[in-house]
């Protein structure tokens, strides 16, 4: 793509999908908090090939000239490439979700932290389910929230119109073909037969209201959700199907719509007030509410005329409780049978019960150090990569995480559209790490390392390691400032970039399956949270990329 | 007379001291770190959105604007709303209300139960082993973090042994009590004492071990303060004159020192009641009670200020009310600090 035509639509283009992503990221991070696992698959990462070996004073000019990426996972797996070698971040790991559960049910944990009861079945006891999350609801409003608790009270009652497997790769639900008709336009046929609770059938017309509903301020609320359908600009009923309309190709709109956009009956939500619609739901879904008491708990029953699979538990009950000591201590009482977000500590008590076990699965959340690229001493990347040289990101998942999680060398995690499988996590090498602290012309340099306390997994004390072992450095030296999350937040989602900390620790989760998700909100010179403004290549190819189809 | 115009003054302090609680809540949020907005709105919204969530909000206005809005609307019970569920705070605030209530009066019972027999059996067997005992009970109580014995208590009680469940109030003690009073079509139904009973019941064992949590400090304390007392009344010349006239120890000890000793105790009752409800929060949070402070602990998360103004108001106005009736009560009980 020549550059000078295509370099105001890309910077539009970004600054657009840029910002709409952002949400979708921290929103993963705002949800439950911590979570972990209990990294039974994850990849050693740390075999000594690290996809740039070290070569250093160079910034990329003198690189080994590579093939021109032509399709668009290429382009993304270029991308993750360059940023591994440029080193924005100092990456560091994938989050587990972990679960405790009762070893009466059977159930797989989802990778996009996501409990969808009709999934667990009951081998012993009564066939009813407590589920125990941190938090109740914030509304029962399937389309006006933002927070994982409540998506998993949601989506029992409520189906979308396509979506996911336990290990994400998308499905059908209440669409049974779908189809690009031209850029910027798809169509979903709408599944025949379905009924909502209140015994009604399923229009197109009501899929094509909760779209509107989403992503149209103009039709009932300003949904805090209209981010999550990216680029989509609105849908309407033609011949019986649906037709989403998005700006530009979009080339990720199947894949927002196997995670996003619940689809409500208009004649329910139209004749309701807000407050009727936050207390009760009428969705397609395999369950409906019986009983429903808000910050206490929600009780539901299969819903007879469900149009897939009936559940295998005849009664549903969630309910909240915020201090992870008490949702175990819950479990192994036989209170409940599945709690959320184990912490690593807390593991063994589950483990060593032999009614309850541990069921943990890779997040799609990264955990990194981002630094920024205009000011020293990150301003050079010898020194950024030389931060990265530093950190035994093994040793910090073994000892802090306890090997609940898998070290990575990008910011798209294994499994998601754009992973680079050539990309490995850097190796701790110091001598490596002091002898380009000297090529950058930093050496004696000070840096704090900024962290929310709590919001992540054991955030604190993953920076305090990262710091200490930067400070183990020979010339570099390090600390550590504690930050309330909401304030750490409130700078890094600033927009301008002079508000941002230097060097800070963030968590960003992704349930789109897709690098672009990631790296243009974070990385590219548009992105709303990005700290990293320089990389015209970067920029380009995720351009590229957002203009070929080629999506989840 | 005298005790009315005590009253009427003791009224004006306290509303000047609910104004200053709710100047200072209000103030609260301008000096904490975090716009409202960030977590209200998207993180992508444009400054437009932000600009007009912060209208929709309120918070574009003025300092003042803010203030004179905020505080009339509080007269007339609007407390705003909830800036993540949409709904009114004060619903919400109130809702959770009975529980903190329940929980604060059950560890009191708790503690006057426990603690004043202790108190007196110390002071009457001065330097014997169950001084001793009591003593150094109270210290242990004194000294014991209510996290950590909430935590014990579960692990031992309810994880252990299965005896008390591990959380949770699945009933309200007045909703217990409206088994016996119903209305069905406009008339008193039978009551169902059977479902009184076990409301009751279950109510009793759910509240069992986080009122014992909470109540352990306060125990340790009433203790402390009835044994000093007694041992202070034990001495007094009244007690060697009833001694002299011949009466029973136990009448001696019971009827009058006890008596002279529980005036003060019951204005630290009161007081520590207040408190009761205000310092429930790590009580509450370890055992999921969904009380006041749970709530307040989940606002100040998600930085939901309707929510964390209102709760605090209300702890705040609570702790006042509860003040304000000790103080009738001690003048009632002892005149003369009317004058």
């Amino acid at each position: 793509m020549p550059r000078d035509d295509s370099d105001v639509n890309r910077r539009t283009y970004l600054k657009y999908v840029g910002g709409t992503a952002a949400a979708v990221g921290l929103a993963g991070c705002s949800d439950d908090g911590g979570d972990g696992g209990d990294g039974s698959d994850g990849s050693d990462g740390d075999d000594g090939s690290d996809g740039m070996d070290g070569s250093d004073g160079e910034d990329g000019d003198d690189e080994e000239q590579l093939p021109e990426p032509e399709t668009r996972e290429e382009h993304l797996q270029r991308a993750n490439l360059r940023l591994n070698e440029r080193a924005p971040w100092i990456f560091l790991n994938r989050q587990y979700s972990v679960y405790g559960i009762a070893s009466r049910l059977d159930w797989d944990a989802r990778r996009d932290e996501r409990i969808e009861a009709q999934a667990i079945s009951v081998t012993e006891g009564e066939p009813s389910v407590t589920i125990t999350q941190s938090s109740m609801d914030s509304g029962l409003d399937p389309h006006d929230h933002r927070e994982t608790p409540t998506d998993n009270i949601v989506v029992q009652a409520h189906d979308g119109v396509l979506g996911r497997n336990a290990d994400g790769d998308i499905i059908d639900a209440l669409a049974t073909d779908y189809e690009r008709l031209e850029d910027g336009r798809v169509r979903f046929e709408i599944r025949d037969g379905v009924t909502f609770h209140n015994g009604d059938e399923l229009q197109p017309a009501d899929v094509a209201y909760s779209v509107n509903r989403v992503v149209d301020p103009e039709v009932g609320i300003e949904s805090p959700q209209s981010d999550q359908l990216a680029g989509v600009t609105g849908a309407e009923v033609v011949d019986g199907g649906v037709e989403v309309t998005s700006d530009g190709i979009n080339p990720i709109v199947f894949s927002l719509f196997a995670s996003y956009c619940k689809v409500v009956q208009q004649d329910w939500i139209e004749s309701r007030e807000s407050s009727e619609i936050n207390s009760d739901m009428n969705g397609t879904g395999p369950f409906q509410v019986v009983e429903y008491e808000q910050d206490v708990e929600i009780v539901y029953e299969p819903y007879e005329d469900y149009w897939g699979d009936a559940p295998e538990i005849d009664e549903l009950t969630i309910r909240a409780a915020s201090e992870s000591s008490t949702r175990v201590s819950e479990l192994l009482a036989g209170e409940t049978d599945l709690v959320v977000n184990v912490p690593p500590q807390e593991v063994s008590r589950v483990r060593d019960e032999d009614s309850t076990e541990v069921a943990a699965v890779p997040s799609t959340r990264v955990i990194f150090n981002a630094m920024r690229y205009d000011v020293e001493p990150f301003s050079s990347p010898e020194f950024r990569r030389a931060l990265n040289y530093a950190i035994d990101l093994d040793s910090i998942i073994e000892n802090i995480l306890q090997g609940f999680a898998d070290p990575t060398g990008q910011p798209t995690l294994e499994g998601f559209v754009g992973y680079n499988e050539e990309v490995d996590p850097y190796p701790q090498d110091v001598e490596q790490a002091e002898q380009l602290v000297e090529d950058s012309g930093h050496a004696g340099a000070e840096i704090t390392l900024e962290t929310p306390v709590g919001r992540y997994l054991r955030d604190v004390e993953i920076a305090q390691a990262v710091a200490s072992q930067i400070d183990e450095l020979s010339n570099v030296s390090c600390e550590v400032e504690q930050r309330d999350f909401g304030s750490l937040a409130g700078e890094v989602t600033s927009g301008n970039i002079e508000d941002m900390p230097h060097f800070y620790l963030l968590g960003w989760g992704n349930t789109t399956f897709d690098a672009s998700q990631t790296i243009i909100p974070l990385l590219t010179s548009d992105g709303a949270l990005s700290s990293y403004r320089e990389d015209e290549e970067v920029d380009e190819l995720m351009a590229d990329s957002q203009s070929l189809p080629g999506g989840n | 007379m005298a005790l009315g115009r005590f009253l009427l003054k003791r009224g004006i302090q306290g509303v000047l001291v609910v104004w200053g609680v709710v100047t200072a809540v209000f103030l609260l949020r301008f000096i904490t770190p975090g716009d409202p907005v960030t977590f209200v709105a998207p993180l992508d919204a444009s400054p437009e959105l932000r600009a007009r969530i912060a209208a929709e909000l309120g918070l574009d206005q003025p300092l003042y604007v803010q203030y004179v809005d905020y505080v009339g609307g509080l007269l007339q019970g609007d407390m705003g709303y909830s800036y993540l569920r949409g709904t009114e705070a004060s619903t919400i605030v109130f809702a959770r209300v009975p529980a903190t209530v329940e929980l604060a009066v059950a560890a009191t019972v708790v503690a006057v139960v426990i603690a004043i027999p202790l108190g007196v059996i110390s002071a009457t067997r001065r330097r014997e082993p169950a001084d001793y005992g009591a003593t150094l009970f109270s210290l242990v109580g004194i000294s014991t973090p209510n996290f950590w014995l909430g935590i014990m208590l579960i692990l031992v009680l309810s994880v252990e042994f299965g005896l008390f469940p591990t959380s949770r109030r699945p009933i309200g003690f007045f909703e217990a009590f409206a088994f016996l009073v119903t209305v069905e079509n406009g008339l008193a139904a039978p009551m169902d004492v059977g479902a009184f009973l076990d409301g009751l019941g279950t109510w009793l064992w759910h509240i069992a071990l986080p009122a014992v949590t909470l109540g352990t400090y306060f125990t340790a304390l009433i203790t402390r303060l009835t044994r000093s007392g007694m041992i202070e009344e034990l001495g007094q010349p009244y007690v060697r004159a009833a001694r002299a006239k011949g009466l029973p120890e136990s009448l001696i000890q019971y009827k009058h020192a006890l008596q002279n000793t529980l005036i003060p105790i019951v204005t630290v009752l009161g007081l520590q009641l207040g408190t009761l409800i205000g310092g429930a929060v790590i009580t509450e949070a370890v055992f999921s009670w969904p009380g006041l402070g749970t709530l307040v602990i989940d606002s100040i998360n998600v930085r939901d200020w309707p929510l964390i103004q209102g709760s605090l108001i209300v702890i705040g106005t609570g702790f006042v009310l509860i003040n304000i009736f000790v103080d009738a009560l001690y003048a009632y009980l002892n005149p003369r600090v009317v004058h």
